[in-house]
């Protein structure tokens, strides 16, 4: 039979989530036999990126009651085994909510009219004369004048551009049905568990180190925004930033470099921090007496911090912010292209390349022990008995008896496809946002806005991303923010939008209006506010979080418990946890050591392999650096 | 200074035993069979070839035993600029797997992707599946096709070198540039990435 597997591994690792793929990379890369199994059908589990239609059979999949549990044929078990069957409730996706804001189908001539509309407001020069336009037809070409005034106005140092810019403002008034987002499917990568990597972040230097970011694309975050005084500004955080930007004064200026730079330099810290061991973060700031805005700057954008974060694990916070600023781009994080799950995939491709057996589809069924219960002989997939010295599982794959002890805690997920940018800017952005608690009673929750250049969606949508800890549903937990950000209310894509955000337009009309000079408006901090993103689908969801689970409790000694996404911004969890097993079974290995470029492993190859070491992957521009050529010389 | 002109990725899928390997191994190396162990730890082979006077550097991916148990990596198709689907044609069931390798590659790899099909090991006397179907079923999913024996050494230099070839038309009739909409490709990737700071750089 195809399906039979070989019998005898070093490593069975069960689940392709983040901590078990690198943990199978390093086994295998050590030379290890290494089986990796899945049962689902994709790689990734809770941390895969899906297209429109598999986001669609993962939610059937999730609505599905628990399928009665099988009994485990113990008949299977060898003298001396027990067998405790695999599965818990850490697997369980929960207050699952899908939702359409648009038309199912949309007739083509509407759509027809509606560009020819926009069209000829193209050409006008005072689009603000058309806040008189009553709702119906008019309504749309009053969102494109109004999108192409917005436009205009952040681009008045570059009018170069302007033809581009406003073709692509146009393209993104598309009109979307259902049906045309279905037919898209395929260009969506919409994230379980989006994740931002910090330039100089643990993930990154072991991509790096290990020579394994020739499997994958980033892309860098453009830019950091907060929520201060109810509307969305960017957030100075390069030295550019802090010097270019108009909303904070030349004094504050001052204040906020002086402060990034005394939470850089370790050599003073005990003394700049003298006092504030037992005080919160939000202490030591007000005694630096920083303006209110700075404080909202560095407490909730740079340290990503709350109001009861202690001072020195903000200053650590604020540390991990500016120590990965200026390597790769503007903001100090990357974003990985095609989404978040291509990530743990990169592991498997490396394990698989160093020998590791890969089966999707594939279940463990049951874990087999030994009579005492303290040692893991293998497991049961299918009819087979696999035996492995270790095994390492993804937490929702252990039995229950191995997770007896572990505390149950939630994230609540956000998913909006929309029609344009949360704050639309002239290239596309790609933007973190760290909204601040509300009211000081709930969570902070992080917003990630991805475009298609990310592969994210088709052109002219953009999809957003919110996280947070779960306090009741996804959908309640969530719900200030998605207000404040997004407009949510159902949309035929004709009238809707001027009917329900009259009312901001028109104040935008006006402040446009009073403020002759666009310059002079961004001066005061005042900003004309665009029209929300129309949220065209949603679906919201709770996961279980389990970073903070003690898992070598209640498991034999040579099993290895792997934690599901976390809360915070990047894999570094991940990261960690996945050394802290693999150092476990393999204390004397090194832990993902470089992988070879195949410059360097060419047989019969003539030239040093020094050289090959110094370049860089192929991936990257043609015109790179010079490249090994024994492949060249062979012929 | 520059080395080559042109930098294209390209995929091998296919069943297992097809040849795959055999194929890579005996365009970039010469060699048949490939030597045992060698395959550890190998990512891709790459090999610069001369095209009108022009070097286009072409890296070859093999799918890492994934195929085995059909658990490719989807990342494994990302960017790819051709990509060449594999059957053996003495062996019927490498031939019926066709459908589901299409829908794969679909699924993940760009529409526009060059989709070349071969069918490998004609040296062999056992032919099972007529060089007509296959040339059928290539036209009917408009696919490029070739036969080839990658023991024999025939028709392999000719395979890639037409990918090379027709790769490179289509970068400079420009016709690579719609890659920049869907998936940023090598071209694409030049201008788009040395825009925002991709960390192809990472290294």
């Amino acid at each position: 039979m195809e399906d039979d597997l070989p019998t005898e591994y070093d490593v069975i690792v069960v689940g392709t989530g983040m901590t078990e793929s690198i943990v199978a990379a390093a086994a295998s890369r050590i030379g290890k036999k290494v089986l990796h199994l899945d049962s689902n059908e994709y790689y990734g589990g809770l941390w895969a990126s899906f297209n429109f239609d598999g986001l669609q059979k993962w939610m059937e999949e999730c609505r599905q009651p628990n399928k009665p549990s099988e009994t485990v044929d113990a008949s299977k078990a060898k003298e001396g085994e027990k067998l405790v069957k695999a599965g818990n409730q850490f697997s369980t996706v929960s207050n699952l909510e899908e939702k359409w804001y648009i038309l199912e189908e949309v007739a083509d001539s509407p759509e027809g009219q509606l560009s020819s509309k926009i069209t000829q407001t193209e050409g006008e020069e005072h689009p603000a004369s058309k806040a008189a336009v009553g709702p119906g037809e008019g309504a749309a070409s009053s969102l494109g004048g109004e999108s192409e005034k917005l436009e205009k106005e952040g681009n008045c140092e570059k009018p170069d551009s302007d033809e581009a810019k406003d073709n692509s403002v146009l393209n993104q008034r598309e009109n979307w049905s259902q049906n045309k987002l279905k037919k898209e499917y395929r260009k969506f990568n919409l994230d379980l568990a989006p994740k931002l990597l910090f330039a100089r972040g643990s993930l990154v230097e072991l991509l790096i180190s290990s020579n394994i970011a020739r499997y994958a694309e980033f892309r860098s975050v453009t830019r950091v925004l907060t929520w201060i005084n109810g509307r969305l500004e960017p957030v100075p955080c390069s030295r550019a930033d802090v010097f270019s930007t108009q909303n904070v004064s030349v004094p504050e200026k001052r204040m906020l470099m002086k402060l990034l730079s005394s939470c850089l330099e370790n050599e003073d810290a005990n003394k700049e921090f003298e006092g504030f061991e037992d005080k919160t973060f939000v202490e030591y700031l007000k005694s630096k007496k920083l303006t209110s805005n700075l404080m909202h700057y560095v407490l909730y954008a740079i340290a990503m911090a709350t109001e009861n974060t202690l001072c020195m694990d903000g200053v650590n916070r604020t540390q991990r912010f500016l120590n990965s600023l200026g390597r790769y781009g503007n903001t100090p994080f990357l974003w990985p292209m095609y989404g978040s799950g291509e990530i743990p995939q990169c592991f498997c491709r490396l394990c698989a390349v160093f020998g590791g057996l890969y089966h999707l589809k594939r279940a463990a069924d049951a874990i087999i022990i030994d009579a005492n219960g303290e040692k893991c002989i293998g497991i049961m997939s299918g009819q087979q008995h696999l035996e492995t010295a270790n095994l390492v599982m993804g937490v929702g794959y252990a039995p229950p008896d191995f997770v007896k002890t572990a505390p149950s805690g939630g994230l609540s997920r956000g998913i909006f496809v929309t029609d344009r940018s949360i704050l639309p800017s002239d290239k596309e952005s790609l933007t973190l946002l760290q909204f601040p608690p509300l009211d000081g009673a709930r969570e902070p929750v992080t917003v990630i806005e991805v475009g298609h250049t990310t592969n994210a969606c088709p052109k002219g949508l953009y999809v957003v991303h919110m996280t947070c800890k779960q306090q009741t549903t996804a959908h309640e937990d969530l719900k200030a923010v998605v207000e404040h950000l997004l407009h949510v209310e159902f949309s035929d894509g004709t009238v809707a939008r001027i009917d329900t955000d009259i009312k901001s337009t028109q104040t935008a009309h006006q402040e446009g209006s009073s403020a002759e000079n666009p310059e002079g408006a961004d001066a005061s901090g005042e900003r004309p506010a665009a029209l929300k993103p129309q949220v065209l689908w949603s679906l919201f969801f709770n996961c279980p979080e389990t970073s903070q689970c003690d898992f070598s409790a209640d498991v034999p000694s040579n099993v290895f418990l792997c934690s599901g996404p976390d809360l915070d911004l990047d894999f570094e969890f991940s990261v960690k946890q996945a050394k802290e097993i693999f150092t476990k079974m393999y204390p004397e290995s090194e832990f993902l050591p470089r992988a070879p470029d195949p410059e360097e492993i060419v047989l019969e190859g003539e030239e040093g392999s020094g050289e090959g070491a110094e370049q860089k992957e192929g991936e990257e521009q043609g015109d790179a650096q010079e490249g090994p050529k024994e492949a060249q010389s062979e012929e | 200074m520059e080395d080559y002109k042109f930098l294209f990725k390209v995929v091998l899928v296919g069943n297992a035993g097809v040849g795959k390997t055999c194929l890579v191994r005996r365009f970039t190396q010469g060699l048949f069979p490939p030597g045992q162990g060698a395959t550890i730890g190998v990512d891709f082979m790459i090999k610069t070839v001369e095209i009108d006077n022009e070097k286009v550097k072409l890296q070859i991916w093999d799918t890492a035993g994934q195929e085995r148990f059909r658990s490719i990596t989807q990342s494994y198709y990302r960017s790819a600029h051709a990509l060449i689907l594999v059957y053996d044609i003495s062996c019927q069931p490498t031939f019926d797997c066709l459908p589901d390798w299409l829908r794969e590659i679909e699924e993940y790899a760009s529409n526009k992707v060059l989709r070349v099909l071969v069918g490998n090991k004609i040296d062999r006397e056992d032919r099972e599946i007529p060089t007509h179907v296959g040339e059928d079923f290539a036209q009917r999913h408009s696919m490029y096709y070739l036969e080839t024996s990658a023991k024999e050494a025939e028709n392999v230099e000719k395979l890639f070198m037409e990918i090379a070839a027709e790769l490179m038309e289509q970068a400079r009739s420009k016709e690579l540039p719609r890659y920049e909409n869907n998936s940023p490709t090598i071209n694409g990737r030049t201008t788009v990435i040395g825009d925002s700071n991709c960390c192809s750089r990472m290294s």
